[in-house]
């Protein structure tokens, strides 16, 4: 068997367990059909990543990185960016307490 | 060179040195109180004290207070000499007045005084690094250093550790420029503050992030919540 390669072989995968509290997809897809959004686990993590990928566009245009549609989902999937946009997320929180 | 130092070197330079028979002889009247005989043993071998100070004249010390310390070694070894035993008196004295020269250079050296087995140690320590590297090539580790001295290596970490030079935090931050105004303290990076570019940088990123956030649907939005784990009281009244 080959040697795993790329991007998650180097940095691994999002994991719920990053963030403290945070819900796994199925979990989020089941609180978000209880209030009227219905989906399933799969389109939650799809419109978890299009929220991302909205925060990346202009991080991106920041570091001038180019903001195709496969350079952001990248980047939205990378789990040290979506790090990084809790942390902030949290700093915002903070900031407003 | 000061020019009374070197009338002191001529004038030792000029007194002869004794025959090993002399040697005897001084040191037979000297146990029986001779003063004169004593103060003859001294400056005859006052040159041998004059070349162990010079040896050790780029540790920091002035050459004067050296020759003085090793001076005051040689009459120490005068005072203990055995000619029993059937040595030369240099061969004794050697190590006398290398002891008192040592004694008084690690005393004035440092602000941190160690007892005289660490500085002994200290010594052989530095002394034995330079033959090993000069017999092979490199430096020893300071395991093989800690087994040649029959050490362990905690030991010799930590006398290393108080060996280190200190620096006085008033002290000028420039030495090449001793009336520099910025002290060392003014100069010393304080790794408890928040680096201040990072922080402009986090801070502009969280602007950024903060924009972009009121781009998300109310249907993202609570996604990313749920998934980050930011409660909805957390986030009450701001634009997430």
């Amino acid at each position: 068997m080959p040697m795993p390669k790329g991007f998650k072989a180097e940095n691994g995968y999002a994991t719920t367990k990053q963030f403290a509290g945070g819900d796994d997809y199925r979990s989020i897809a089941e609180k978000m059909t209880k209030d009227g959004y219905k989906m399933n686990h799969a389109t939650a993590r799809n419109v978890f990543l299009s929220a991302l990928q909205k925060i990346a566009k202009p991080v991106h245009n920041i570091h001038n990185i180019p903001t195709t549609g496969d350079k952001l989902l990248k980047t939205a999937k990378d789990p040290r960016f979506q790090i990084g946009v809790a942390e902030i997320l949290n700093t915002i929180n903070l900031r407003k307490k | 060179m000061a020019s009374d130092l070197k009338t002191y070197f001529e004038a030792v330079g000029r007194t002869p040195l004794l025959t090993r028979q002399e040697e005897v002889e001084l040191s037979k009247r000297i146990e029986s109180g001779d003063q004169k005989a004593r103060d003859r043993m001294i400056r005859a071998n006052i040159r041998l004290a004059v070349s162990v100070a010079k040896k050790y004249s780029n540790k920091g010390c002035d050459l004067e207070d050296l020759i003085q310390e090793s001076s005051l070694g040689l009459i120490k070894a005068v005072d203990r000499f055995d000619w029993r035993k059937g040595f030369k008196f240099s061969t004794y004295a050697y190590w006398w007045i290398k002891q008192s020269v040592r004694q008084h250079i690690a005393a004035q050296s440092g602000s941190i005084k160690l007892p005289a087995y660490a500085r002994g140690t200290l010594f052989k320590m530095r002394q034995l690094a330079e033959e090993y590297e000069e017999e092979f090539g490199f430096a020893p580790t300071q395991q093989e250093i800690a087994d040649l001295l029959g050490t362990s290596l905690n030991t010799l970490q930590s006398l290393i550790k108080s060996a280190k030079a200190t620096v006085s935090l008033d002290g000028s931050a420039f030495q090449s420029d001793p009336d520099s105004n910025k002290s060392m303290h003014e100069m010393l990076v304080d790794d408890s503050l928040p680096d201040m570019d990072n922080e402009i940088d986090k801070n502009y990123l969280v602007n950024v992030v903060r924009d972009a956030l009121t781009n998300l649907s109310p249907r993202e939005e609570t996604v990313l919540r749920l998934r980050f784990g930011i409660s909805e009281v957390d986030l009450e009244g701001s634009s997430l």
